[in-house]
């Protein structure tokens, strides 16, 4: 529409009047106006066009109208659907009670159902068959009261004696409470009848009525056929039992028992007789049996008399009829008791057999003790008498021996036949040998007589083994034998001349079995022990004589000469370190070799031999403190090598001094030892790194104290030093600075 | 959504021949071409052999239905037109109708004629579920008086879908008016086309007219007869020329359709068109009229400015794919005192206007006067998807 439309309309009253008119005329014509509208107005839309009224009916309601037409449609629509809905609900509501009636139906019971009102809503066929006079008046729509005073008054309800139909019908109403009834009812001609109640969660009641007359009869003659089987049962059970029972009821009297129990206790028949009292039966053999473990026949009657509840109670005893019976007695849950009786003497005879054996058998364990006592002190008399003997004739012989040395000896030097001197010769090495068989004998039977003293001290092994080497390498140089020693510093807690005597057997027989080849003295630190190891490359022991060469007199492909030994040493060897526990190893392959190891204790720190530390500055070349030290030096300048290692030597350290990485590793596995201190050059020939020979070394040793010597001063360097921990020099070396270093090494080594 | 011209022809088949073109309806359905139609509007010129053409219409269109009705006027594809036959085709591809005729209107169950159209609106929608959109269509007898009272009572029947229809002209004679429905020619007669299109749709009404202060009150008439004696107790064409400041004797057909009346109910403004001068100096309305009715004169506004932006309206979400409107005849001859007939003619040929001039409007449950009243239709949906 226009906006016009919204402008207010002011009625010009000069358009419905003609101006022209009398004013008759204009009264009369609006008279005339006026009646149109009044009847206009009051007649509203039913005036005389209708056709006219329907289309300002239709103006004024159109929107109205179609909305409405919407809305309508739309609850026409709703209520179809709704109407749908309950004719299905109808349908499915008559399925549901068609279902419900068949179902009720095929139920094998009658089945009443009321509903919260008390009504009888339905009931099957069979509801209330079992009362043929009632049953015609059990329809829909009764109450439950009008149902219980009917069957109340039924001719098939059996009444008890005393009550009347009235007094059952108010119990049955009274039971009518509970959310749950059952009971049975008694019918005419002895039947019955099982009524259950149950409530509905809407609180209408199921009633359920179930014949159960065959069940009842079925069910006592089952109760009293199962009693008896019980009873056999028990009976059977009781005399199958390997124990005598006797049971007494709450009056103490005897309700049963088996015949073992009368065996047991030599009981005739005739004395054990249904009801006699316990104290009766007990009167008939408290004096045939005897108790044992502090029981009395005065306990056992005072458990059976006492009023409160009786603990289980178990003893023993011993029936003059021989048997011994462990007896056990219960309370049973009416108070009455039963007595159980075992018999156990076959046990209690094997016990005993058990034990007098034992008795006889520490009884000889002691006389053999005694037996070997004193023969172990008579083979003891007697080794020791041998020893005295050994020690006496030793002693005594080397007396005249000597006499026949120097005899041999002054003829010796008179002597200028060249024949004659060489008989006395070879007399006077023969003479020698028998003073070194000799002395030899004299030190094993001291130390089997355990009469051998033992100092033990702090012994510098370095120093031991170097005198050794130089006593025994004229002789290896004879044969042509490689004798090496590699040095060590470490002092061990021994007694020197024991050990002394031990490593050079050991040396010694390494030495004489070796053809050819070398002999390699080494020391190895082994935790808190050191080991001293001989290696030689001799013919090797076979697996089947390691045990005998400790033997006296044994000797392996025995050497021409028997000035060489009697093969005494290894024997000596055997008993000098059992006599100091320095644990003896053997290690050997045939054709390869053998070596022989000796563990020993490495003596403590502080008493390390060495010169004390002054705080005063001393002259460097003149210290010789670091005397045993064992430091390997890597350098490729071989005038620099050789004057680093004069001045170490100086020190007193021993320098395995190497040109290469790889000569390094040779030296090392040579020697078998790890060095207390390594010193490498930085850069080695061919581009290799003395850091990388560190590393490796590092990974194969553990840590061992070192020092990176170098001519660069760059930061690759310095980081390369700080990573693998180790100090770092340069050129030229200050010796101070080395000294420090190796003094350093030697107090952590 | 595709980019649709303004005069797609593929939503309504429009084409039209002068009436007196030889066997002029087998013309008009070889123009229309071979694809199958459901609908066929068929609006004549009432100087058309009208007995024969309905007899043909059934057979030619066969198998669309076909109906239609005299003009006074046409609007095809070239504007205002006559002595035209225009036949407006609804295809079956869019569209699904049912029709209803009312053969007698002063005689006719008004209940069965709504439960009629329940179910026919009911099988539509179960026929084509997936056309969502529906309006109803009416042609009617412009001369039965009967439009007033049919609207009213087809209401009851509509529910929520739109009606809007004309009723059938006379040229400007006022003789016979006609309606055409199943291959019959009826007079006193309507017929309703239920429609269901895959088209979007919206139906609407325009008159661009405004009340003025004039006012004048019915004292005497005939509502039977849509006749108005008196106007404030004279005779009526007299005091209508009086307050129109005219000589009663120039009184013509332009002068109604120039100067109409409007009464107010509620806070609208219904037109009241005044068809002619009786000899006896009463006024004979187009719609219902009734005694003690306070009658405003009405002003027009400029009818092209008016209806460009009416139809500008119709295009603010995207232009229509045709328009079918139903124009009164007062509004041509309106236009054609005012020079304004080619304007308008252009206007609703660009904008793809197509109908008829009536003898009146209906629009949903009223029957209403110089108004244009019609459905635009938009793009159809897409198969079987949503729009």
């Amino acid at each position: 529409m226009n906006p016009a439309d919204a402008r207010p309309l002011n009625a010009n009253p000069d358009s419905l009047i003609n101006p022209a008119d009398s004013l008759e005329r204009q009264n009369a014509k609006l008279q005339k106006i006026t009646a149109a509208l009044m009847r206009r107005v009051e007649q509203g839309s039913d005036g005389l066009g209708a056709a006219y009224a329907q289309f300002q009916r239709a103006a004024l309601l159109e929107e109205e109208v179609r909305e409405r037409t919407r809305e309508l449609g739309r609850a026409l629509d709703l209520l179809n659907q709704s109407n749908a809905q309950l004719a299905e609900a109808n349908a499915e509501t008559e399925a549901a009670r068609r279902n419900l009636t068949n179902a009720i139906e095929t139920v094998q019971e009658g089945f009443a159902l009321f509903n919260a009102d008390e009504k009888l809503v339905m009931c099957n066929s069979r509801f209330g068959l079992h009362m043929p006079d009632v049953r015609d008046r059990m329809q829909p729509g009764i109450s439950f009261r009008t149902y219980v005073d009917t069957i109340s008054r039924s001719q098939f309800l059996t009444l008890a004696e005393g009550e009347t139909a009235e007094s059952w019908a108010a119990r049955r109403m009274e039971r009518h409470q509970d959310r749950h009834v059952i009971f049975n009812a008694r019918m005419v001609w002895n039947r019955w009848v099982q009524v259950s109640e149950h409530r509905t969660p809407d609180g209408g009641t199921v009633i359920l009525q179930t014949d159960v007359t065959d069940i009842m009869r079925l069910e006592r003659a089952e109760r009293d056929r199962m009693l008896d089987t019980q009873a056999k049962l028990i009976r059977a059970t009781l005399e199958h039992l390997d124990q005598g029972v006797c049971i007494f009821d709450d009056q103490a009297r005897l309700v049963g028992w088996n015949q073992r129990f009368g065996e047991l206790l030599s009981l005739t028949v005739t004395k054990l007789r249904m009801g006699i009292g316990f104290d009766g039966l007990f009167e008939r053999f408290r004096d045939d049996v005897q108790f044992t473990g502090g029981m009395s026949a005065d306990q056992v009657e005072h458990w059976v008399r006492s009023e409160t509840s009786r603990a289980p109670l178990s003893f023993e005893m011993r029936h003059h009829n021989g048997r011994v019976l462990t007896v056990s007695a219960q309370e049973m849950p009416d108070r009455g008791f039963v007595f159980s009786f075992s018999d156990v003497s076959a046990e209690r005879a094997a016990v005993q057999a058990v034990y007098e054996a034992n008795e006889q058998l520490e009884q000889r364990v002691i006389e053999r003790t005694l037996e070997l006592e004193d023969a172990l002190a008579e083979a003891e008399r007697a080794n020791a008498s041998k020893s005295r003997f050994v020690a006496a004739a030793s002693h005594d012989l080397l007396q005249p021996l000597s006499a026949a040395k120097l005899y041999v000896g002054s003829v010796l030097a008179d002597q200028g036949d060249a024949q004659t001197r060489s008989v006395l010769e070879r007399a006077s090495n023969a003479l020698n040998s028998v003073e070194h068989i000799l002395g030899a004998l004299l030190d094993i039977s001291k130390l089997d007589s355990g009469q051998a003293a033992v100092h033990l001290g702090q012994v510098p092994l370095g120093r031991l083994l170097l005198q050794l080497r130089d006593e025994l390498a004229p002789v290896a140089a004879a044969k042509g034998i490689d004798l090496r020693v590699v040095p060590t510093s470490v002092t061990v807690t021994s007694d020197a001349t024991y050990l002394r005597r031990i490593l050079q057997n050991l040396i010694g027989n390494a030495v004489r079995y070796t053809a050819r080849g070398k002999v390699l003295i080494g020391v190895r630190r082994i935790g808190p022990q050191v080991r001293v190891e001989v290696h030689d490359t001799g013919p090797g022991i076979p697996a089947d004589q390691q045990e005998l060469i400790f033997d006296e007199f044994h000797r392996i492909a025995a050497p021409s000469s028997a000035s060489e030994g009697l093969g005494l040493g290894l024997a000596i060897v055997e008993r000098a370190c059992a006599l100091l526990k320095h644990p003896l190893h053997l290690r050997s392959e045939p054709l390869q070799g053998t070596c022989f190891a000796v563990d020993l204790p490495r003596a403590a720190k502080a008493a390390r031999q060495r010169p004390h530390r002054s705080h005063r500055p001393q002259p460097l070349a003149e210290l010789k403190d670091l005397e045993n030290m064992f430091v390997l030096l890597v350098e490729n300048d071989a005038d620099l090598l050789s004057a680093l290692t004069l001045t170490m030597e100086q020190w007193g350290a021993t320098v395995l001094a190497a040109q290469s990485a790889v000569q390094a590793h040779q030296l090392l596995a040579e020697f078998d030892v790890t060095p207390d201190a390594i010193i490498a050059d930085y850069q080695l020939d061919d581009g290799a790194l003395g850091s990388d020979l560190l590393t490796d070394l590092g990974e194969r040793m553990g840590p061992v104290p070192a020092c990176l010597i170098t001519a660069q001063r760059d930061r690759i360097v310095q980081q390369t030093a700080d990573r693998l921990k180790v100090q770092l020099m340069t050129k030229p070396l200050a010796s101070a600075a080395l000294r420090d270093f190796l003094q350093n090494a030697y107090q952590q080594g | 959504m595709k980019d649709q011209q303004a005069t797609d022809p593929e939503v309504l088949r429009v084409v039209h021949l002068p009436h007196d073109t030889p066997d002029v309806l087998r013309a008009l359905a070889a123009a229309l071409g071979p694809e199958a139609l459901e609908l066929v509007l068929l609006f004549f010129s009432p100087k058309a052999d009208v007995t024969h053409l309905a007899a043909e219409a059934e057979k030619v269109f066969a198998p669309a239905n076909v109906i239609g009705c005299s003009t006074a006027g046409e609007l095809t594809r070239n504007g205002y037109e006559e002595g035209q036959i225009i036949a407006i085709a609804l295809p079956h591809s869019l569209f699904r109708a049912r029709n209803l005729i009312v053969e007698d209107l002063t005689d006719y169950d008004s209940d069965r004629l709504v439960a009629q159209m329940l179910q026919n609106r009911n099988q539509l929608a179960q026929e084509a579920s997936d056309f969502r959109h529906e309006f109803n269509f009416l042609l009617i007898d412009g001369l039965s008086r009967r439009e007033d009272v049919l609207a009213a009572d087809l209401s009851l029947g509509l529910g929520p879908v739109p009606l809007f229809g004309g009723s059938a002209g006379d040229g400007e004679r006022f003789g016979a008016t006609f309606v055409l429905s199943g291959g019959k020619l009826y007079q006193n007669a309507a017929v309703l086309a239920q429609i269901r299109s895959r088209c979007p749709i919206k139906v609407f009404k325009s008159d661009h007219l405004v009340p003025s202060p004039r006012k004048m009150v019915v004292t005497e008439a005939d509502p039977e007869e849509r006749l108005v004696r008196e106007i404030n107790a004279e005779p009526a064409a007299r005091e209508y020329a009086r307050i129109l400041g005219k000589d009663p004797e120039q009184l013509d057909t332009f002068t109604f359709a120039a100067h109409p009346v409007v009464v107010r109910i509620g806070d609208q403004h219904h037109v009241r068109s005044i068809q002619r001068v009786a000899d006896n100096g009463d006024l004979v309305f187009f719609s219902a009229i009734d005694e003690g009715l306070v009658l405003t004169l009405a002003e027009p506004l400029d009818m092209v400015d008016h209806l460009t932006a009416e139809l500008d309206a119709l295009a603010a979400k995207g232009p229509p794919a045709a328009i079918l409107a139903c124009d009164c005849l007062l509004r041509k001859l309106e236009a054609e005192q005012k020079q304004m007939t080619g304007q308008l003619s252009d206007l609703m040929a660009e904008r793809g206007v197509v109908g008829f001039s009536t003898y009146g409007e209906q629009w949903n449950s009223m029957h209403v006067n110089q108004t244009l009243t019609g459905v635009a239709f938009y793009a159809p949906d897409e198969t079987g998807g949503a729009t």
